[in-house]
């Protein structure tokens, strides 16, 4: 029988999601025997080539590109989990949502008290546009399952992905279950 | 990934997304009609305007808050900024027990970051070679053929997270420090587990470093010559030049190990370091202003620390420090791939300085924070694990943050990331047959680095490092851009 | 202890109670708990919020608001009502700017604690966005209404306990804010730090400044036991 495969990203986030999941410490002996990586910054594989039973999304959607990505992953995935606060509502990057794109980008090219000169804003045909808003990731795509935390811990992750992995409904402990 | 011989025409190659680093990058090469790299670019895809949003948050939360910058080095962040705050609120120096609080916690940030980027990130290249096939490529590949190297990875790194877990009540995106000192200490419980385990820990970080140190003589050529190129550097260190990762005074030297400055007050960091904005390339070259744009540019990280440093407070570290220096011969070190070697001292210095703070009793100590006469303005240096980062933040009567600006250790290294990618696609792809392994040695050099990408958006949102490439002249290569 | 108490049911549950008693008073003391947020045991019932609304007497109506009657029949904890809990929970959560992450009160937060209790893992309803300014004129307390529910909580406080009316109401729907005593803001009240309306505030709103992130993480409110938790122990019932 073949393994289960888990792909994962990260898109407008910190990258602590990923980092949590390395927190399953010695686990992930464990974790590698039950699944196999596909594609994901934590490997070299750069494209999908083949049906991924989980995809792990880590990071809201501020651009095009994420929601190129985003697609991308509901296409190739059985099962699609949002991964820690930023795919579930934006977090942090979404402060952004307030004030306005513009006002982020003039603060931070034109008006740094270290930028030399009167500054630019950057535009370029191999950048993504960024989207006026951070988008959870499940107002752009469908999302099968919510994991929440800021990250959530190494121990939730463990709990929640074990479960899925092998067929039975996530559910976490009260301690495990948190929004920071 | 090649193309007929025949077909002769001008093309662009992207490498999308550049992997184990952190956070989100691309690069894009344009090659000439005759498969010459015309230009090199390094792209991270990223906005997300932390220096905006952050104005008119009450001054305490920032330090909670910018951590969400990256997640691979939330401490770097949360300390650097509560230290900024520390100015705000008018205290100088936090107790004995505040402050050795932090630099436990930071100590423990460094093992963990450090032994991700070795271990998670940069191990594949090293142990399996640059060009070896991309499914063999990661830590999984790692853990089945090196389980003793696997077991150092998941360690040592779990360690550093106990670390922060114990001082700060989270593994990432800890609470503790506040402005003024932290919130709680280190109980005795936390303490005396951590103390069982550290020699263990140590002694892995050394067997890693002979490993690596055995890597790099097996193949010295390629570790000498991959991606090199001379520099400035700049680091924190402290008093007489002791490397001190947490606090201390800038000091920056010449590619000959010459200062430019030394003894420089954080706060006054905005006299030697300017951000330029190039029309053309959309991002921030920071550089040492004395020296201009062209002769200014520095690097941060492990291979600074080093060469910044006359000597290391740990012994293990200070031997293998001397060690290191003798490759420089009383020059600085400038092999791109001696970025892992230094981190690896490091790494062992950091495992030196957590096993001292564990028998410091005054992280039992009670007396947490201090409050002083409010300022207006706060600027902090702290050494990341990827070098230089400062905060500066400036704050009104009523505890809003008006103003914030971040030079985060990624971004000092631009200039170098660029140049290392330059070096590293004319050597390895002009005229050849384009393999996904030759492209890989394009991230092996980005990841000598280990970039936190992540950090460097804060600001420079979408910033494409224009590479300017030089062809064997030295004449720059004409930038035509696309097809 | 009047002599005149009597018994209700609650979830199939013998309560008693007095004359006069509210429902969720009632069950409080039974060791019963009612998920609410604009209630709170010092101030007068307001009925703002609905989530204790269960259904009595087979019809819907507000615990903390009605009175406990002999022989009544009171349904609080079923699928139907926790999900429109869930749904009430959720609205409060995209019509304001919920940071949990970096939040000064979270692990201290009822809002949170609710939706910890009632198992949402995230809101799903479209995010609203709307700009709030922080009002951090006065120096020792801060308003930030990108998380006001708008419980009334200080409101009732402020009017009730302090005798200082500092907080009221403007407009509806959704644009209804949090409002205060003063043309500007909130340094020109009578407001104080030591007024029970600066802390008495559910969420983040109302908050002491340069306390934040005092308790370190695991000894909060809610990082262990769910909201609600105090109420049940009470008698010996487990939490859920």
């Amino acid at each position: 029988m073949t393994k289960p495969r888990l792909a994962t990203c990260s898109l407008t986030g910190c990258f602590g999601c990923h980092m949590s999941l390395l927190d399953i410490d010695e686990r992930l002996v464990e974790l590698v025997d039950l699944v196999e990586f596909d594609k994901s910054p934590l490997t070299d594989k750069k494209e999908f080539d083949r049906e991924v039973d989980i995809g792990f999304i880590e990071g809201g959607c501020s651009s095009d590109h994420h929601i190129r990505t985003l697609t991308e992953f509901r296409k190739n995935c059985r099962i699609l989990v949002s991964v820690g606060a930023c795919a579930l509502n934006g977090n942090v990057p979404a402060m952004r949502n307030t004030v306005g794109l513009k006002e982020c980008l003039e603060e931070a090219y034109l008006n740094g008290p270290t930028v030399e000169g009167k500054g630019v804003i950057p535009g370029d045909e191999d950048l993504p546009l960024l989207l006026d808003k951070v988008y959870p990731a499940h107002e752009v795509v469908r999302i099968d399952y919510f994991l929440p935390g800021c990250p959530p811990s190494g121990d939730a992750i463990w709990s929640f992905f074990k479960a899925l992995l092998t067929g039975h409904e996530p559910s976490l402990p009260y301690r495990q279950f948190k929004y920071d | 990934m090649s193309e007929p011989s025949t077909v002769s025409r001008a093309r662009k190659l992207e490498i999308d997304p550049v992997t184990r680093v952190e956070g989100h990058g691309k690069v894009t090469i344009r090659l000439d009609e005759a498969g010459k790299v015309q230009e090199a670019r390094f792209h991270v895809v990223e906005f997300r305007g932390f220096e905006r949003f952050i104005q008119g948050k009450l001054y305490w939360e920032v330090p909670v808050i910018v951590q969400r910058l990256c997640g691979i080095c939330p401490v770097s962040h949360h300390l650097a900024a509560a230290k900024a705050m520390d100015a705000i609120a008018g205290v100088d120096a936090v107790t004995p027990t505040a402050d050795k609080l932090r630099r436990l916690m930071h100590y423990g940030q460094l093992l963990q970051s450090n032994a991700l980027h070795i271990f998670h990130l940069a191990s594949p290249d090293l142990l399996f070679g640059f060009g070896a096939p991309a499914e063999k490529r990661n830590i999984v590949s790692v853990l089945e053929t090196f389980p003793e190297i696997g077991k150092w990875a998941i360690f040592i790194r779990k360690y550093g997270q106990e670390v922060i877990k114990a001082t700060g009540g989270k593994k990432i995106h800890p609470t503790s420090a506040v402005p003024g000192g932290v919130t709680q200490n280190l109980c005795v419980e936390s303490r005396d587990a951590l103390r069982r385990d550290i020699e263990q820990i140590l002694s892995w970080c050394l067997l890693a470093l002979d490993k690596l140190k055995q890597i790099v003589a097996e193949r010295e050529a390629e570790h000498k010559d991959f991606a090199y190129f001379e520099s400035n550097y700049l680091s924190l260190v402290g008093a007489n030049g002791v490397m001190d990762l947490y606090d201390g005074t800038l000091r920056a030297i010449d590619s000959a190990g010459g200062v430019i400055f030394d003894g420089v007050e954080p706060c006054l960091y905005r006299e030697q370091l300017i951000e330029e904005v190039r029309p053309w390339s959309f991002m921030k070259f920071p550089h040492i202003r004395s020296l201009g744009r062209d002769q200014g540019w520095y690097r941060v990280g492990p291979l600074a620390q080093l060469n910044c440093a006359a000597s290391i407070d740990t012994p293990i570290a200070e031997a293998e420090r001397r060690l290191f220096m003798n490759i420089g011969a009383g020059r600085p070190v400038h092999a791109t791939l001696a970025y892992h070697y230094a981190r690896l001292i490091c790494l062992v210095h950091s495992a030196e300085k957590i096993q001292q703070l564990l028998f410091d009793d005054d992280l039992q100590g009670d007396d947490l924070i201090l409050s002083g006469q409010r300022r207006g303005s706060g600027v902090s240096c702290i050494e990341a694990p990827r070098g230089t980062l400062i905060h500066h933040y400036e704050v009104d009567e009523r505890d809003q943050v008006t103003r914030a600006n971040l030079i985060v250790s990624t971004t000092s290294n631009n200039e170098a990331l660029n140049r290392a990618v330059a070096s590293v696609a004319t050597t390895y792809l002009s005229g050849q047959e384009i393999t996904e392994g030759l492209l890989n040695h394009i991230e092996v050099a980005i990841r000598a680095y280990d970039p936190c990408l992540s950090c460097a958006t804060h600001a420079l949102g979408q910033m494409p490092l224009i590479v300017t490439l030089e062809d064997a002249a030295g004449e720059v290569v004409d930038r035509k851009v696309k097809q | 202890m009047n002599g005149q108490e009597f018994f209700f049911t609650v979830d199939g549950r013998q309560v008693r109670a007095e004359p006069g008693q509210t429902i969720i008073a009632a069950c409080d003391a039974a060791g019963i708990y009612i998920p609410r947020l604009c209630h709170h045991p010092d101030l007068k019932p307001a009925g703002h919020c609905k989530l204790c609304s269960c259904y009595i007497d087979g019809r819907r109506a507000s615990a903390c608001t009605m009175p406990a009657a002999p022989g009544m029949v009171v349904i609080s904890d079923n699928e139907e009502l926790n999900n429109d809990r869930r749904v009430v929970l959720n609205m409060l959560f995209v019509e304001g700017n919920h940071i949990c992450a970096t939040c000064e009160k979270s692990g201290d937060c009822e809002l949170q604690a609710l939706a910890y209790r009632l198992d949402i893992p995230s809101p799903s309803l479209p995010y609203q966005w709307q700009r709030y300014e922080i009002d951090a004129s006065h120096p020792d307390v801060f308003i930030d209404r990108n998380t006001c529910v708008l419980c009334s909580r200080c409101i009732r406080a402020s009017r009730d306990l302090d005798g200082k009316s500092v907080f009221g109401f403007a407009g509806r729907g959704l644009g209804m804010r949090l409002n205060i005593d003063a043309k500007a803001e909130l340094d020109e009240t009578t407001f104080s730090a030591i007024d029970k309306a600066a802390k008495i505030c559910p969420v983040g709103c109302i908050v002491i400044k340069r306390t934040g992130y005092r308790t370190p993480v695991g000894l909060r409110r809610f990082d262990v036991t769910p909201i609600g938790s105090d109420i049940e122990n009470k008698s010996g019932a487990k939490p859920k």
